[in-house]
Order: C-alpha cells, then structure tokens, then sequence
C-alpha cells in the first residue's frame, strides 16, 4: 500500500467521523432502522468482505477507522479499534478457510 | 525446502502476533495521552465540525417536518374518524332520550296500564295523502287495523298496510276511515269521517243536541275499531242548517301531524 493511498484513507475516514459524530447524528434513523447507520462500520466491513483477502488494508482501515471514532466518541481510545479489528481478521479468516474464489488455471 | 516453508510459515504467524501486540500497545500508550489526543484533533476538527453540526440540524430539522407532515395528517385522519364515531353515537343517544322521555310521558298517564303498546318512530309522511309510515312491521308484532295513538293518549290513526319491517298507518283525517266517537261528558255520539288533508268532520250529531267549541271528541267503543277514551280532538265548527237532519261538526285534531316523531300501536286492548 503506497503512502499516498494512506494518507487518502486516513483522511476519508477523519471525514467520515466528523460525519458520523456531528451531521449523522441529528438525524434519528431508529425510527425506521432502529438504529443509526455507522459509516465507518459499513465501510471498513464492506471493503474488508470485497476486498483481496492478501491485502493489509482491512485491517489498516479498522485501525484507522476505529481511532477517529473513538477520538471523536466519549469511549477511551481503543474500543472501536478492537472492535472493527475482530470483524475485519474474522472476515479474513472465514474468507481464506472456507470461501474459495474460482480461478481461470493457464492451460 | 520444507523446513524454508516451515521457518516462513512461523515467521509469519510470528509478525502477525507482533503486529497485533504492537496494535494493543499502541493504543494502550494513546490512552495515557487520550486527552491531548482527543483535544489535538477537537481542535482542528471543531471549525469544521460546527458547520457540519448546523447543516445536520438544518437538515435533520427539514426532515422532521416532512414525516411530521405525514403524522399530523395520520392523525387529523384519526381524529376526523374518531368525530365521526362520537357524532353517530350522539345521535343514537338523542334518539334514546327522545324515546325515553315519551315512554315516561306514556307511563306518566297510564297508557302502559291500560293497553299493550309498541313504540314506533314515524320514518315516512304523506300528509297530502293522509298516510304516515312507521318503522314497525310484521317481525314487530303489528297487525292491519291496529290502533295508533300519540303519548298524550291522542288517536293518530290505524294500521292499513304491514309489512315486514314497516307499516302504513291511514291517518284519522283520511277519507277512508270513518269511526263511531261520542262528546266527553256529554252522550251525544256521532261518526268521525276523514275529509282528507288532516280534517275532521263528526256527522250524525242530531240537531238538537247541544255543542260546544271547546268540547273534546273520544272515541266510543260502538264500532269496535278502536278502543274507547282516545282523544280524537276538539270542536272547532259546528254547522247547523235546517234541511239537513245532522249537524255537522268540524273537528281540530290535538296533535300535529308535523311535529309528531314517535307514536304507539296498540297491540292490545
């Protein structure tokens, strides 16, 4: 992952806190959800279950994504963190154990 | 080769391990500076973070309005039904009031002691025709030819047509209906015929027999169509002419077929 894609990541994910903590907020999807969209979640889990299962990113994102929540949260720094890491290595390891992608094999 | 592998093999589970304790470790160490961390980034987030916070209220608040929109309208919707229930149950409680006050009136007189009564609503009149509908038939118990009377005891007319759940009730201003009737307190009897149009003629009434204006008509049980005592009316005319062998008496009957909501049939007497 070259630091460039880093630095984007980072950023989107600052964004997407201050989304998620100060717009997202106002509005009460409980009412028709029952609970209020997280962003974040629905991002890093997403890119965790479409992303290639070899790839470092998942877990860069659960870290990433995970910190901004808890900075911009009353929770001590880490409970996201934890969080959204255990959901990305479970994917991960249910992905590379028992999901197997087809292959084209060169003849 | 195999022990390459092998030798990758835990070196890989062994960075992963790394990798994770150093995770943990690294966010323990931000939890002693959790403060300056968390201020850190207020401090530059907050600029942007107010006007996110306001385009979200102004948003939020937009929203709100739409769906509240729909609830107010749900529940004017509900109200209007709710209205519309209590307004029907007004009406059938006007109804039993009506009702019970001229059953009290009836019991008031005694007309429950002397006969055996149905009350009926009038649903239909036909005043042109001297004819009025009632919503008691058949299934009710009514009978052609039955008495009907008012509370005040006063005869309205006689059932001429039944049917199932409604009857006719030929009014005693009708031509058809002619009666035996006397002069209360006085033993002068005559026949009650139907001029139409809700008037009332006593015929028969020799000429030297003596009446008066205010002089109240009952019917006599002579004839056997009606029961004896009801009202039929008052004097209001009496005409006397020297070729004729009877007076004729115009007779103002004492309710008005107008106002009359309620009356009883009398099923026996």
């Amino acid at each position: 992952m070259s630091i460039k894609r880093a630095i984007a990541l980072i950023i989107l994910f600052y964004f997407l806190a201050l989304l998620q903590t100060s717009f997202l907020v106002h509005f009460n999807m409980g009412r028709w959800l029952g609970w209020t969209p997280n962003l974040i979640f629905i991002l890093v889990i997403f890119w965790s279950l479409f992303g290639k299962s070899e790839d470092f990113l998942g877990v860069f994102n659960a870290l990433i994504g995970g910190f901004f929540l808890d900075v911009f949260s009353n929770r001590i720094i880490g409970f996201n963190i934890l969080i959204l890491l255990a959901i990305v290595l479970f994917i991960k390891l249910v992905f590379k154990k028992y999901v197997r992608i087809p292959t084209l094999k060169k003849t | 080769m195999r022990l390459f592998s092998k030798k990758s093999k835990f070196s890989q589970k062994n960075k992963f391990l790394l990798g994770v304790l150093i995770i943990i470790l690294f966010v323990l160490v931000l939890n002693f500076f959790q403060k300056e961390v968390k201020t850190f980034f207020y401090t530059i987030s907050s600029p942007l973070q107010e006007s996110l916070w306001g385009i979200g209220d102004r948003a939020s608040d937009f929203c709100r309005g739409i769906v509240e929109i729909k609830e107010i309208k749900n529940k004017a919707n509900e109200l209007c039904l709710k209205n519309q229930r209590l307004l029907a149950e007004i009406a059938i409680l006007s109804q039993l009031k009506k009702e019970n006050k001229i059953l009290r009136e009836a019991l008031g007189i005694n007309l429950q002691k002397d006969f055996k009564l149905t009350l009926a609503e009038v649903i239909g009149k036909d005043i042109s025709q001297d004819f009025i509908l009632i919503n008691k038939g058949s299934e009710d118990g009514i009978l052609e030819k039955m008495p009907v009377i008012t509370q005040q005891k006063s005869l309205v007319g006689k059932i001429s047509e039944v049917y199932k759940n409604f009857s006719k009730v030929m009014l005693v201003s009708n031509k058809k209906c002619a009666f035996d009737a006397k002069i209360q307190e006085k033993n002068i009897s005559g026949l009650v015929k139907g001029k139409g149009n809700f008037k009332i003629l006593l015929d028969f009434v020799p000429q030297n027999e003596k009446i008066s204006q205010e002089d109240i008509v009952i019917t006599s049980s002579l004839g056997g169509l009606f029961p004896a005592g009801l009202l039929v009316g008052q004097i209001e005319e009496v005409k006397k002419s020297d070729i004729e062998p009877f007076q004729q008496v115009k007779i103002k009957p004492i309710f008005n077929i107008k106002e009359i909501n309620f009356l009883f049939v009398i099923t026996e007497y």
